[in-house]
């Protein structure tokens, strides 16, 4: 009981300090790190009517960090004026991708088919990443909402990755690494990842090597992209109440070891 | 308020309350969850896989090929029944075959030879300084595979490397763990933001 306790006084303690913080409306002046500042350099360097593939390759549970990061990448890409392919390789990403798409396409007066498609969901994405390398068409026929490619004038003249300047994948898994394994070693295709803060050091080695072009990482990311942006988004917004918890847990780990080596010191006396 | 809101702010305090303790409104919400999961990914599926690539072509414009992948299909099911289990080893030893022919020059190459060639990198820059950051990772992978290296006893220099490689793992570990502490604080905060923002609209 006494322990139950205890652990109540600490999850109502970290609810305190995120809600009590993220009431509190202060931006700190977040520097970029050089991972986000390399993605918006190169999403700033693209000429208009460029094209950029982006996966949604993510489940409904990661959103709080994953949205914001989805809605800072698509928007500097509309303002840029480049053309998005939308798809998802993870079933619960394709709803949320589209409906993003969408959000930020209305927000800069893109149209459907001109500016942006949503080719929606594939399975077996292993065979999906190859396919998507020899012809789009092939692994996406229809778009999501069932109409033919060839219907749409924004696909005229893409084919494959070919025609693609950059894969932006947008996991909390390891759905990035399959991007890298089969369509950067096998078609040499540029891969960019947003990803969940959990999954960063995962990525790390393939960040070393060349084989991922760059990463925006977690809510921290969003937020630097955000600011390099100029657009306020929730990614800034939360970092009060991220810091703030942080401070938390780190206060706790240090009274959690005092009593450790007090209790230790105790017993070596006793 | 939209009732969509309204489920999913009151399914969110469902959930917490599994914080107090493990109790019914926690798992009828767990639940939930997990049954609307599987039922869109199925309806996903059925849409977008059997539908669109193999009912409507098959029966519809008569690509009379696709019959094989729905045997094959069908086989799986096979897995039901004691007398009929066998069949589904030919579906899966074609899965298997398959998938090892196309994952293991991928993985070998994108994993192995690629991070091989990154990890071999000069230790003088261009300037003719030394790179500490080259040396931080050659220390870093010899003395991590020296700790994974059970052929010999850990004892002497060999012991003494393996624990370098020890530290090493140990910052990797708290690297991943306090990102991981940083991604289940962002889920919290989203998820308060919406119960401050959309369902009880404190926040504008």
């Amino acid at each position: 009981m006494e322990r139950l306790k205890i652990r109540w006084i600490i999850f109502a303690g970290l609810l305190l300090v995120v809600v009590v913080s993220y009431l509190i409306d202060f931006r700190f002046g977040s520097r970029p790190s050089p991972q986000v500042q390399k993605c918006y350099d190169y999403i700033e360097s693209l000429p208009d009517s460029a094209v950029v593939m982006i996966s949604f390759d993510h489940e409904a549970s990661s959103l709080p960090e994953i949205q914001p990061i989805a809605l800072a990448l698509l928007r500097h890409a509309f303002r840029k004026d480049i053309k998005i392919i939308g798809l998802s390789l993870f079933a619960e990403g394709t709803a949320i991708g589209y409906r993003l798409l969408n959000k930020v396409a209305g927000e800069y007066g893109k149209h459907y088919g001109q500016d942006y498609v949503f080719l929606g969901f594939k399975p077996q994405y292993i065979s999906a990443i190859l396919g998507l390398g020899e012809s789009i068409r092939d692994v996406f026929p229809e778009d999501y909402l069932g109409r033919s490619l060839d219907s749409l004038p924004f696909m005229d003249n893409i084919i494959s990755y070919e025609q693609v300047a950059m894969v932006i994948s947008i996991a909390d898994g390891d759905r990035t690494v399959h991007w890298i394994e089969y369509g950067n070693a096998r078609y040499g295709q540029e891969i960019m990842a947003g990803l969940t803060a959990a999954m960063i050091t995962s990525y790390d080695p393939y960040l070393a090597s060349g084989q991922l072009f760059a990463v925006v990482g977690g809510l921290k990311g969003a937020a630097e992209y955000e600011s390099l942006l100029g657009q306020p988004g929730k990614g800034g917004r939360g970092m009060l109440a991220q810091t703030s918890a942080h401070i938390y847990v780190i206060i706790l780990i240090i009274i959690g070891n005092i009593i450790y080596f007090r209790n230790r010191s105790r017993q070596g006396r006793g | 308020m939209n009732i969509g809101i309204i489920i999913a702010g009151v399914l969110t305090l469902a959930i917490y309350t599994f914080l107090y303790k493990d109790n019914p409104v926690y798992r009828a919400a767990e639940s939930l969850l997990i049954g609307l999961s599987i039922g869109y990914a199925l309806v996903i599926f059925w849409q977008t896989t059997l539908m669109d690539r193999l009912f409507e072509p098959l029966f519809g414009d008569g690509e009379l090929l696709l019959i094989i992948p729905l045997i094959l299909g069908l086989l799986m099911f096979g897995r039901f029944g004691r007398k009929t289990s066998w069949l589904s080893r030919i579906p899966i030893a074609l899965m298997i075959g398959a998938g090892a022919g196309v994952a293991i020059p991928a993985m070998l190459y994108a994993r192995t030879l690629k991070q091989m060639s990154a990890s071999v990198m000069p230790l003088v820059t261009a300037g003719g300084g030394f790179d500490i950051g080259g040396l931080v990772v050659v220390a870093g992978l010899l003395s991590t595979l020296a700790y994974f290296y059970f052929s010999r006893e850990h004892r002497g220099l060999m012991g003494g490397v393996a624990r370098v490689g020890t530290w090493f793992l140990m910052i990797f570990f708290g690297a991943t763990f306090g990102y991981t502490v940083m991604s289940r604080l962002s889920t919290l905060i989203g998820r308060v933001d919406f119960l401050l923002t959309d369902f009880l609209h404190i926040l504008s």
